[in-house]
């Protein structure tokens, strides 16, 4: 591996908080996302099923093919004989569903008939036209709904509602179990939430007459995998699919599953003779673009007396909805940092996932890990309770020291660095924790209730993509890596070209900062094109944004294609010169001679000769000055049940929320929000501060306000940002970040991951620090959100949220 | 937003907004801030084949003091005010104040700027805020049509969920409040967020007699039923009573007598019923508090 020296030659810009780059397009208003490209277009609209689980008797298509404006029509039977089946990535059991519905439906919201249209209005008309007949089956709504033998079944060649079910056990469980002191037990439940990206689902399809062949625009943000999937669907050659990635608005796990959509509007622009544009309306995309699943997780600690935590064991149930592409991953996932912060021996993880009648699942910010730490986190402070510890010093007794680091957790995860234990005296000490309880002692004698919650997680990044190996043979995807192109130009400045998209994270000013520290010029000399065209940028199947991957593969990439481009720099300087490599060195865009100073030539005269004068090239130089470079993570394990790392990098945070609860009312009010968080070496720290803070208030949100609640029926009753509630600014507190940096020795920079963190750790600072607030009422907190009715329920009934 | 297709007017008096409505009856929707309307198109709710703008009408935008019928004094708003106007209203916040309070717990900055008094009260949502003050405040509501004009008492004009006493060709003009003197006034709201639709809101307007005895107290609720509505049951049990916290308490429960309650995932029947006792409560504490 590349060290840190040989990487950057001036030390100018890495970990500076430069103005952005991106920051100027988008506050204008002149950023292009899909829906701003300038291409003539037929609009798309979805007829979407009312009912969550019933039979398609049959479709009358023909008043709204006869509507004028109307130019074609699909429904789920036409896609079913010209497409493949969506593919699981992580379950055997046969479960055959399109990219519509076919002969029933599995939610509501599941598209039935696709409708093209001169303009979005009248396509919308057009929907009002098609009569569908169904036949209403059961439906199949909740986890217990789905076990019940008596239910019917979502996918009846599956023969089960249960499509995968798995148990992992690492380390000696029942040798630990024997050496415990005590062991307890609880049963939590966690809701249903997602992200809502500013900007939804957004496809453009032009079907290529002349080589049979389309063009894609969409804000995929796992194009690389989506490529493959869509070509496999369509059952066409890759030749045959040109995918292009412009602006994004925000991502967060759920703009990977955008893809069965483009397959049915490749399907329709070849009828329509003309490109078509889907933009997907907010109601949709609540409806089913795309939610986490609920969980429901039973746990048990073995503890020592002493307060430490010698094992544990979960069992999840994940209710994973109605698409079977990426049913089952949650658990695959999320069980690997099941250890948290802690040096626990031995874990035992019974994995099942089910299929019901709610709107499909797919990775959201943290994928399960929010859950895993909410289970875990509230159980060190039930154990703390019970043991008659402080749940500060209950972490202190457990948290991995720094002097262990690296840790390697049960199931193989190595934690590569951190300071656990200073992050949690960091926090305490910026709270002022025995003064906070000495205020809280004072309060309730005055009928007022503030508490105070500490929550400890890690924060994985960079998936090693095999996890799903576990239960389906060989994967089609292992480990990760990303490509970059660095140019310099005819004027001797650098433009960047990544395959991944931003939408969101500064890629082009945090790209900036390294190559300018790595060239030795100003920042505002390197551009990046933020665009992904799959016939000009380099990508693999990685690519993408996703999983915290940027700092590590991304800059890895990029790294390596401007060290390429260095390299060729300096030889034909040195060739320029007469003077020797060795003796080169690179300062305001210049090579110089470092015995020689007037020894000099400019990117310009080097670009000048690697483009035009190509005859003053050294012996067997190429022309040019661009170079391609893939980066791949050298510390991914192959897959393997016993010793597998399923992310790469390691962050950590501890939050600590102080709050207050109107115990009269159920309502919560936030005091103050600490965030110590240590995610290595930071590039840019606004930007991390900025990723802290929003993923702290997605968990925020998860916590207190977003559900997606579905009645008996199936129905989704939170389905515009009425009954969908985000946190607003207004209520939020001024949060206090902290940082920490311990380098990480596995990525090239010392940088880990920073998009995820807050929403993974939030929860249970949350649910810790009001039933902190409620003990004089002897609540406690098994699950969110942290509803006012169910506080006050709790304290005067039940005991219990 | 993706509605049904609709015909824009945009009139430039009163009178020739009345002539449209008269003309496309039923089939015509008028549009006074759109921040109701507007939503409902977009999920295709409603769906006007005519959308009668009223922006262009100048003359229905303005807060006066008038000497009212009989000795009262009163102060009269047009019905194209907007909340952020009535927020700033020296005239309002000196002399009836409850209207500005309401105003500061509507929405966030741009629902303000927009959204109108006239328009509120006309749409008729069960949560909005203003019907509850205006209720309170017993304040009178000019109707115009095509046989001119005609006053309509504040707990005459809701009649259900979006549906009020006006008729189909009948446009909201104008709203008459009182000058309040020796009043006491507040409006609460518990909402999930700040800026959303009340789960309950109440709006007092409290008349003591100097002391802690209770003179008169009118009391406006929304968001519990179908519609915005005096708590009359809590009121008669306040009237000439002391002010004590248990005699409030008592009285406050009696909010929802006879009312029929509304359950949805925010808060459940019995929950939100609860909680319009305690914001009654509250609200009450809030006006003796307050100026």
């Amino acid at each position: 591996m590349l060290k840190l020296e040989e990487i950057l030659v001036t030390r100018n810009w890495v970990g500076k908080p430069v103005r952005r780059k991106e920051d100027t397009r988008f506050v204008m208003g002149v950023a292009t996302y899909v829906d701003d490209l300038d291409i003539d277009c037929h609009h798309v609209a979805f007829l979407r099923s009312p009912y969550a689980h019933a039979r398609i008797l049959k479709i009358d298509t023909s008043k709204a093919e006869a509507l004028p404006g109307v130019i074609a029509v699909i429904t789920g039977q036409e896609i079913a004989r010209q497409t493949k089946p969506v593919v699981p990535r992580a379950f055997n059991k046969p479960a055959v569903q399109y990219v519509m519905a076919v002969n029933k439906v599995r939610y509501v919201g599941e598209p039935v008939v696709a409708v093209v249209a001169e303009n979005q209005y009248l396509a919308a008309d057009a929907l009002d036209l098609i009569e569908v007949e169904y036949e209403a089956l059961k439906p199949v709504v909740t986890i217990e709904d789905a076990l019940n033998p008596k239910s019917p079944l979502i996918f009846e060649e599956a023969g089960s509602n249960v499509l995968l079910h798995d148990k992992m056990v690492h380390g000696n469980i029942e040798e630990i179990y024997k050496e415990a002191d005590l062991v307890i037990k609880e049963h939590f439940k966690v809701h249903r939430y997602s992200s809502t990206p500013l900007e939804p689902w957004a496809i453009i399809v032009k079907y290529e007459r002349a080589n049979d062949s389309f063009v894609v625009w969409s804000n995929d943000q796992q194009h690389g995998r989506s490529i493959v999937n869509v070509c496999h669907t369509l059952g066409i050659s890759t030749d045959k699919l040109r995918f292009i990635v412009p602006d994004s608005g925000g991502g967060f796990g759920v703009k990977l599953a955008l893809w069965p959509y483009i397959v049915t509007l490749a399907l329709l622009s070849k009828k329509a003779n003309k490109p078509i544009k889907w933009i997907q309306t907010r109601t949709e995309h609540l409806l089913g673009g795309t939610h986490a699943p609920d969980a429901d997780v039973e746990i048990d600690l073995a503890l020592k007396k002493d307060g430490r935590i010698l094992g544990l064991c979960i069992k999840d149930i994940q209710n994973d909805g109605s698409f079977v592409h990426t049913t089952g991953i949650y658990g695959l996932i999320k069980f690997a940092t099941m250890s948290g912060c802690y040096n626990i021996k031995a874990t035992s993880a019974e994995l099942v996932s089910v299929v019901t009648n709610k709107g499909p699942t797919v990775q959201n910010r943290g994928v399960g890990k929010p859950t895993m730490i909410f289970v875990l986190e509230r159980m060190v402070d039930l154990a703390a309770k019970k043991l008659g510890l402080d749940p500060a010093e209950m972490r202190f007794r457990n948290f991995i020291q720094p002097g262990q680091m690296p840790h390697t957790t049960p199931s193989g995860e190595v934690y590569e660095s951190g300071d656990y234990p200073e992050c949690l005296r960091k926090g305490l000490r910026h709270l002022g924790y025995d003064e906070f309880r000495k205020r809280q002692k004072d309060l309730r004698s005055k009928g007022r209730y503030i508490g105070v919650g500490i929550s400890a997680g890690v924060e994985p990044g960079t998936s090693n993509l095999g996890y799903y190996y576990t239960s389906r043979g060989v994967p089609e995807y292992m480990g990760n890596a990303e490509g970059a192109i660095v140019g310099v130009d005819y004027d001797g400045n650098i433009n960047v070209l990544l395959g991944s998209v931003d939408s969101g994270q500064g890629h082009a000013t945090t790209t900036s900062q390294v190559v300018a520290d790595m060239l030795a010029i100003h920042p505002d000399r390197v551009s990046m094109t933020n665009q992904l065209d799959s016939i000009i940028s380099p990508f693999l199947g990685h690519s993408g944004v996703y999983s915290n991957k940027f700092n590590d593969v991304d800059l890895g990439a990029v790294i390596m294609a401007t060290k390429k481009v260095r390299d060729k720099m300096l030889r034909i300087a040195a060739h320029m010169l007469g003077v020797d490599r060795s003796k080169l060195k690179l300062k305001d865009g210049t090579i110089y001679s470092s015995e020689n100073g007037a020894k000099a030539v400019s990117f310009k005269e080097i670009a000048s000769v690697a483009y035009k004068r190509i005859l003053l090239l050294p012996e067997g130089e190429e022309p040019g000055l661009k170079e391609i470079a893939y980066y791949k993570t050298p510390f991914a394990k192959m897959p393997s049940r016993e010793n597998f790392n399923i992310q790469i990098t390691h962050s950590n945070s501890v939050h600590i929320a102080a709050v207050e609860v109107d115990v009269e009312s159920g309502s919560i009010r936030l005091d103050r929000y600490i965030i110590v968080h240590d995610c290595g070496n930071q590039i840019h720290p606004e930007i991390v501060r900025g990723m802290a803070i929003g993923s702290t208030v997605h968990g925020i949100g998860a916590s207190l306000y977003e559900n997606f609640v579905y009645n008996e029926d199936g129905q989704l009753l939170a389905s515009t940002f009425m009954d969908y509630l985000k946190p607003l600014s207004v209520g939020l507190p001024n949060f206090e970040v902290v940082h920490m940096e311990s380098p990480c020795p596995y990525s090239l920079l010392g940088t880990k991951s920073a998009g995820e963190g807050g929403a993974i750790t939030s929860l249970t600072a949350l649910a810790n620090a009001v039933e902190d607030a409620l003990s004089p009422f002897g609540v406690k907190v098994t699950s969110l959100p942290l509803a006012p009715e169910k506080v006050v329920k709790a304290i005067r009934e039940t005991k219990e949220i | 937003m993706i509605p049904n297709k609709f015909e824009y007017i945009r009139p430039n008096t009163l009178q020739e907004a009345l002539s449209i409505l008269s003309a496309y009856r039923e089939d015509a929707k008028v549009l006074a801030g759109g921040q109701s309307l507007l939503s409902l198109m977009k999920l295709r709710l409603a769906s006007p084949k005519y959308l009668i703008d009223l922006s262009g009408v100048p003359e229905l935008n303005y807060i006066r003091e008038e000497s009212g019928r009989g000795n009262s004094a009163r102060i009269a708003i047009g019905a194209l005010t907007t909340y952020a106007q009535i927020k700033e209203s020296a005239v309002l916040q000196a002399k009836s104040p409850l209207l500005v309070q309401t105003t500061h717990l509507i929405g966030d900055v741009q629902v303000r700027n927009r959204g109108t008094l006239g328009g509120s009260l006309a749409h008729a949502d069960p949560a909005g805020d203003m019907p509850a003050a205006i209720l309170a405040l017993g304040a009178e509501i000019k109707a115009v049509g095509p046989k001119g004009a005609r006053w309509i008492k504040a707990e005459d004009f809701f009649v259900t969920a979006f549906t009020t006493a006006l008729s189909f060709d009948e446009i909201v003009a104008e709203v008459r409040v009182p000058v309040l003197k020796g009043y006491k006034t507040a409006y609460m709201k518990n909402a999930p967020r700040p800026s959303d639709f009340a789960i309950v809101g109440v709006a007092v307007c409290l008349q003591p007699d100097g002391g802690r005895t209770c003179q008169n107290i009118t009391i406006g609720i929304t968001g519990v039923t179908d519609k915005a509505y005096r708590a009359v049951g809590v009121e008669e049990s306040l009237r000439g009573k002391q002010l004590d916290p248990k005699i409030i308490e008592q009285a406050a429960s009696r909010v929802t007598d006879g009312v029929e309650v509304n359950g949805n995932i925010h808060a459940s029947k019995e929950f939100r019923s609860y909680l319009a006792s305690i914001w009654v409560k509250r609200a009450i504490q809030a006006a003796m508090s307050g100026a």
